[in-house]
């Protein structure tokens, strides 16, 4: 497709106290693409998305960023870093003790020398862009679910990040509103060129907005292409995501019980 | 015997590796003084939170404390015929001892408390990987502004609380009691010297930062080494900060005291 890679993963293994999570994971993000990485929950999603965005520690090449080793930033280095990006958490991550207008701000005012009436206009331009223009002075524990993702979101764009890390954006949200956001995320990629991050588990929205799709289980890739060659995988596992089909849970009676009532009981039912 | 001087040693090193990150965050809240971005509104607003907030509480805790001060002081001077130096009693335990320490205990249950349920809240909802995600850093934006502001306000309230219970002793010793009021107030003025003052104010500002410190830190780090972010890991933080922050004011009121004297 011509596209370069941005972001370039290549080997990254990830544990939580001692438990690996994440295993010799492999794969590149082109740029001004979306990149959608998806897989049941507890697959290592979020782990993987906060490793890329700076937040858990990445060992050195492990994630290269421009060339450039993620885990050998210092923190100059990773402070120049994040001001490429733009994130929406799953959460919004509002700070409650501001109005919407001012978490917009709260980037614009510390990294910015424009003026309050500047700031206050760029606030609602990015409000009018997320159809909250008159949401602006109301405070986050007033707003609905989805209104709280389209004003991260606004956040996450005040500064016009070259790269958009999004964590579940349709989580949560009834589909009018699911649907607006898929939307949004495609008018950036076209209009201004971002590269975009989407972490999700929604199938419909991520082949509605994935130029390319990685499909993760356990912490591992399965499967990493266009739409299409996902939709046309031979992997049992990712065929069993994209069909939805439940787990068929292996029985074990003699563990059942012995959780259940304790060990005795398991013992004189042998 | 070995997995017990194992867990022994494990549980060591765990505690280590806590007082070095309280040691870090420590060195990160000072430095914020001096990093972007500016602090002046943030500040200002703390102050608010931390010292005007606090004024009634404080007010009244100081008014009763130099009020019980007179009482029993009187009782016990008038056995050997010495209630002319119930003023110096009372000043002299405020200034010195009193009003440092109950400043800091009711500032620590009122505003401590509050601050770090606010961060706790703020890391658990994820608002502090926002914060970092922006490439804000937490310390100079959240945490040095609390501290600058509580070392502006707890001397500040220490210096109104022992006004305010030298009062108190007044009102019970010379109004009620009849203590001359020639004599309570000459008592002060004769007995408390700038070294007393001086020990007050070290005091304060020294419990400023204890209570700060720990009370942010607890909070900055709510649930995260349980790797289980919830308002039970908020509440527990809570108790723990407020329960570490006042054992450890009491604890450096003793060792500052020893070494000032």
């Amino acid at each position: 497709m011509g596209h370069r890679d941005l972001i370039d993963v290549c080997g990254l293994n990830s544990h939580y106290s001692g438990r690996q999570v994440l295993f010799d994971i492999r794969f590149g993000i082109p740029d001004t693409n979306i990149t959608v990485i998806m897989g049941v929950s507890g697959c290592g999603k979020t782990t993987l998305l906060r490793h890329l965005i700076g937040l858990k520690r990445t060992r050195p090449e492990q994630i290269m960023v421009d060339g450039q080793d993620l885990g050998k930033f210092n923190e100059e280095e990773m402070r120049n870093y994040r001001r490429r990006l733009g994130v929406l958490f799953q959460s919004g991550a509002l700070f409650n003790s501001m109005t919407v207008s001012q978490n917009i701000a709260v980037p614009l005012k510390v990294h910015t020398r424009l003026s309050d009436e500047t700031i206050r206009i760029m606030a609602l331009i990015k409000l009018n862009l997320l159809g909250l223009a008159e949401f602006g002075a109301f405070m986050p524990s007033q707003l609905s679910g989805g209104m709280r993702k389209r004003a991260g979101l606004a956040r996450a764009l005040a500064m016009d990040p070259e790269i958009l890390f999004v964590d579940e954006p349709s989580s949560g949200l009834d589909p009018i509103t699911a649907a607006g956001l898929d939307r949004l995320i495609l008018e950036l990629r076209d209009t201004l060129g971002m590269t975009i991050i989407v972490v999700t588990h929604e199938l419909e929205s991520a082949f509605r907005i994935a130029d390319r799709l990685i499909v993760m289980d356990r912490g591992c890739i399965l499967a990493a292409g266009s739409p299409d060659e996902i939709r046309a995988s031979q992997n049992e596992r990712v065929l069993q995501f994209l069909e939805r089909k439940a787990d068929t849970a292996e029985i074990n009676t003699a563990g059942y019980l012995s959780r259940i009532m304790g060990n005795e009981i398991t013992r004189s039912g042998r | 015997m070995t997995r017990l001087v194992q867990s022994l040693g494990a549980a060591t090193l765990d505690q280590l590796a806590h007082l070095g990150r309280m040691g870090l965050f420590l060195v990160y809240m000072i430095r914020g003084i001096v990093k972007p971005p500016g602090k002046f509104w943030s500040v200002i607003k703390q102050i608010h939170f931390i010292g005007t907030k606090s004024f009634f509480v404080i007010g009244f805790t100081a008014a009763f404390t130099g009020m019980v001060l007179g009482l029993q002081g009187y009782y016990t001077l008038s056995k050997f015929g010495s209630e002319g130096l119930l003023g110096s009693g009372v000043a002299l335990s405020l200034i010195r001892e009193l009003g440092p320490v109950l400043s800091a205990l009711m500032v620590t249950g009122r505003a401590g408390s509050a601050i770090c349920a606010e961060i706790g809240i703020m890391r658990i909802d994820e608002q502090i990987d926002a914060l970092e995600c922006m490439a804000i850093d937490p310390y100079s934006y959240l945490i040095t502004p609390k501290l600058l502001a509580g070392l502006v306000c707890l001397p500040l309230l220490t210096a109104y609380c022992d006004v305010v219970g030298i009062f108190g002793g007044y009102l019970v010793g010379v109004d009620l009691l009849g203590v001359s009021p020639g004599a309570y107030l000459s008592g002060v003025e004769n007995s408390v010297v700038w070294k007393d003052v001086y020990m007050g104010m070290v005091k304060s500002l020294g419990f400023a930062v204890l209570m700060i410190w720990i009370c942010t830190y607890k909070g900055f780090y709510a649930g995260v080494d349980d790797g289980n972010f919830g308002p039970e890991q908020v509440g527990r933080a809570t108790t723990n900060a407020v329960v570490l922050s006042s054992v450890s004011i009491l604890a450096a009121d003793y060792v500052v005291t020893s070494i000032l004297l």
